[in-house]
């Protein structure tokens, strides 16, 4: 999967706990989710369990304490898709 | 070191499936979720255990000047309104009301001021106007960090006094420190 799709599936994930949608429409990989995006803490949680099932892999926490970005998420989808 | 976070029962229903399937595991410890699960009333207890986790982490980061991290279960809830995070352990005082709860973090021997409001226009404009009163001067502002972190500025010197701004639904909260 190249990074283009991968930030397309990411975008979907995200996509449905935005409540700034300009920021959607800015996304890039510098993208911030609660600054740029303004997505409630407590739906980060969901973020990761839907990047899980769909990418079917494993977070742990300490990859999902770093779940803020778009370039952080990137980055830890890719590695753990490279474990499998 | 102060923190705060409110939670708006009937939003935080709309917003979140706190039985989705990994969903509690993400967020709250064994012993946590050991409480919650065998509480009259779990969704309660999640929100209240949510929103001491958000003003202890938002005392934590301020204290220690961390950058913004996602660790929500590193902050350990006691049922006697104290959190435990890397060794540290924080004060909170927990407000739940029917369809609110209001918690404040803070370390020992600090005394603070706060407010919470309900649908208010230019909330933002009468906290600060509730500041100044508060030091007896004329005006105030709010710059942040960062770290995203605010902290009031009297009469733009450099004396910088750690305020917590939170806001959900219907409601919105701060609370400033007045002295160490």
């Amino acid at each position: 999967m190249n990074k283009e799709e991968l930030l397309s599936k990411l975008k979907a994930i995200i996509t449905p706990y935005v409540q700034n949608e300009e920021g959607l429409k800015n996304l890039n990989i510098h993208t911030d989710f609660i600054k740029d995006l303004e997505i409630n803490s407590a739906n980060l949680v969901d973020v990761v369990l839907d990047v899980e099932d769909e990418f079917d892999i494993e977070i742990d926490n300490e990859s999902m304490e770093k779940m803020l970005t778009v370039e952080a998420s990137i980055a830890i989808i890719e590695s753990k898709l490279q474990e499998k | 070191m102060i923190g705060n976070d409110i939670v708006d029962f009937q939003v935080a229903t709309q917003q979140s499936n706190w039985q989705r399937r990994g969903w509690l595991q993400k967020i709250y410890t064994g012993v946590e979720q050991h409480y919650i699960l065998t509480s009259e009333n779990p969704e309660t207890l999640i929100w209240k255990f949510w929103s001491m986790k958000e003003a202890t982490y938002k005392a934590h980061q301020r204290r220690f000047g961390f950058s913004p991290r996602y660790n929500p279960k590193s902050f350990e809830c006691t049922l006697k309104n104290k959190v435990n995070v890397d060794s540290e352990q924080y004060d909170l005082n927990v407000q739940v009301f029917k369809y609110y709860v209001h918690s404040i973090a803070f370390t020992s021997k600090v005394s603070y001021t706060t407010a919470v409001y309900k649908n208010e226009r230019e909330i933002y404009t009468k906290i600060k106007e509730k500041i100044a009163e508060e030091f007896d001067i004329s005006t105030v502002s709010i710059v942040k960090d960062k770290n995203r972190i605010p902290v009031i500025c009297i009469n733009k010197e450099n004396t910088t006094i750690p305020v917590s701004l939170t806001h959900h639904g219907d409601y919105t909260a701060f609370v400033f420190q007045k002295s160490k």
